[in-house]
């Protein structure tokens, strides 16, 4: 009965060990050296851009990160409007602006808040202050 | 310093300052020579990282800007506190099999390889990218971002209803740490911070292997229960990092042994739970449960005094009633965002807890079920262990509690069984391990002593193993 219990005790070992090395795929953790390797040098921005974080839109990252530099120094909050807004780029958003208060779509921009346009599109009655990657930074008009 | 290696380093100097400074401490928590090195390493780890997060809402209460001088004037009073309070020197017998043979000692090799493997590829993991997971964008980094630019914590982050989704209500120990790290290297390197999590991962594994040690468990067991531990990929992902599982998973580790060695009256046995408490409380809601559950086990530990019993139950009640108090003289009151508990007393509440359950059978279970399977023959090979059997207890009671939680989610059973449940239940991980460990102890301390016999059947029954 030792002598089962004891193999069978082993098999199960065994069993533990190729379950846990399972999810470690070669491939995957190739890729992950190269890219660790890539970006060790590059700037926190440009790391963040290789990321997942921002692969949903890559654009919309470098975007973000251009106008997260030219917010001036007085905003008290970063409204950004998009075309097609999603929890991923409000999460995105809220996290690159942080400490300023960042929403996506706001119902109603606060004073001292800026806004922040992905895309084409030029508001009326808002007065740019910026031009960034992939769209601008806009003033109420006084 | 733009660099990730540059950035590296730093993060990995203030970690291990912090170590070094919270070892120094442990006096308090075990007296001199009164733990395995290991655990003491860990427990110093775990003090280090208390005083990174502390230092800020202290610092912030008292109007002063967090900063390395308000680290050191707080680590050095801590430090003075603990020689205070320090416990007296008792020296622990080492176990009779550390003086292990040679064939042993090939044995620790065999389980020192992947247990190497398992920190290098969850470092691999870990260090690939600034962290990404949704919950540390929206959640923990951005709040630890937050506190850190601003100089403060932001009445609006819990104040304005736009924010909801950064869970206000949630602990801030995590976003604290985040913040404590960034003050002392005074900027925000959400790359390099990355680092703290297979740093835990390391302090996770040096307790579980150095308390095992510590109670005796022969010489395999606990390098075989670090060795497995460092390989389990659902909580040593590269997702988890950022989040607050992996830190949980280590202090409800701090909180089980603690618990299991208050209720066996081992000195500091209770200092060790207080603290332990407070830092699961401060971290997440599950660590506030966890803590509870620790205190109700305590209470109905059979076989131990009720002075002893009593004792140990405040020890993890109050600390985490203190941190979940001072959160609420903090910020207020805030509702729980993503649950209603009147739902148990809707009609609709049976299908409800019906469809949780049935998601997280389909989408989590099953899947692991090999794994699970493999978990089960280990547990029910063992012998029973007191201890081991209170540390399961605790991993038992809020695995269950995750697979009812689910029904009263406002956004669906079936939401939040698929995000939450596999992560959460994974931070019970180590607790599992070393609860396992503890009853596989006594089974192989038997074989090994029936070793001869063994081999001897094997050899009649046929197996083809030799006698060596």
């Amino acid at each position: 009965m030792r002598a089962r219990r004891a193999l069978v005790l082993l098999a199960d070992a065994f069993l533990i060990l190729l379950l846990l090395a399972a999810p470690n795929r070669p491939r995957e953790l190739a890729r992950r050296i190269r890219l660790l390797s890539h970006d060790a040098a590059r700037d926190p921005a440009l790391r963040r851009l290789d990321g997942s974080s921002a692969a949903f839109d890559r654009r919309y990252f470098f975007f973000l990160e251009s106008a997260r530099r030219r917010v001036p120094p007085t905003a008290t909050g970063v409204a950004v409007w998009m075309p097609s807004p999603s929890e991923a780029a409000r999460n995105l958003a809220a996290y690159q602006f942080a400490p300023l208060p960042a929403l996506l779509r706001p119902r109603e921009l606060p004073s001292g808040w800026v806004l922040a346009v992905y895309g084409p599109e030029r508001p009326e009655g808002w007065r740019e202050i910026a031009r960034v990657s992939d769209g601008a930074l806009f003033t109420r008009e006084p | 310093m733009t660099g990730l290696p540059a950035g590296l380093a730093a993060v990995a100097g203030v970690l291990l300052l912090a170590g070094a400074a919270g070892t120094v401490a442990t006096g308090a928590l075990f007296g001199r020579a009164g733990a395995d090195p290991l655990e003491r390493l860990a427990w110093g780890f775990a003090a280090g990282l208390a005083l990174l997060a502390g230092y800020v809402p202290i610092s912030l209460t008292l109007g002063a800007r967090p900063g390395a001088i308000a680290l050191f004037v707080l680590t050095a009073l801590v430090i003075g506190m603990a020689v205070l309070f320090r416990l007296p020197a008792l020296r622990i017998p080492a176990p009779a099999h550390e003086r292990g043979s040679g064939a042993s000692r090939l044995v620790r090799l065999l389980f020192l390889v992947p247990l190497s493997l398992g920190i290098l590829l969850y470092l691999l993991r870990a260090l690939t990218e600034p962290m990404w997971a949704t919950d540390f964008l929206a959640i923990w980094g951005w709040k630890g971002k937050t506190i850190f630019g601003a100089g403060l914590l932001p009445a609006w982050t819990w104040r304005l209803p736009e924010f909801s989704f950064t869970h206000p209500e949630y602990p801030l120990g995590l976003p604290f740490l985040y913040a404590g790290i960034s003050f002392v290297l005074e900027r925000w390197d959400d790359h390099a911070m990355a680092l703290l999590f297979p740093a835990l991962q390391v302090a996770t594994l040096l307790l579980v292997a150095g308390w095992l040690r510590r109670r005796g468990a022969p010489p395999p067991v606990p390098l075989a229960a670090a060795a497995t531990l460092s390989g389990f990929e659902p909580l040593y992902a590269a997702f988890t990092t950022g989040m607050a599982e992996v830190p949980l998973s280590f202090c409800v580790l701090l909180v089980g042994t603690a618990l299991v060695d208050a209720l066996e009256e081992e000195a500091g046995g209770s200092r060790r739970l207080a603290m332990a408490a407070a830092g699961a409380a401060a971290l997440k809601n599950e660590g506030i449960f966890v803590a509870a559950v620790a205190g109700v086990l305590a209470v109905a530990a059979g076989g131990r005094p009720g002075r002893v019993r009593w004792r140990a139950a405040a020890a993890a009640l109050l600390p985490a009633v203190a941190v979940l108090a001072a959160h609420r003289v903090g910020r207020g009151s805030l509702p729980l965002r993503d649950f209603r508990f009147g739902l148990l007393l809707e009609p609709g509440f049976p299908s409800r807890l019906g469809l949780g359950l049935r998601t997280i059978l389909a989408e989590v279970l099953i899947p692991a079920a090999p794994g699970l399977i493999a978990f089960g023959v280990l547990l029910l090979s063992g012998r029973r262990s007191t201890a081991g059997d209170r540390l399961l207890a605790l991993t038992a009671i809020p695995l269950s509690a995750y697979a009812l939680l689910p029904a009263f989610c406002v956004f669906g059973p079936d939401w939040l069984a698929r995000t939450a449940f596999a992560r959460t239940a994974a931070a019970l991980a180590p607790l599992a391990a070393a609860g396992v460990a503890l009853r596989l102890a006594p089974l192989l301390e038997e074989m090994r002593d029936t070793g001869y016999e063994i081999r001897e059947e094997m050899r009649d029954t046929g197996y083809g193993i030799r006698d060596s």
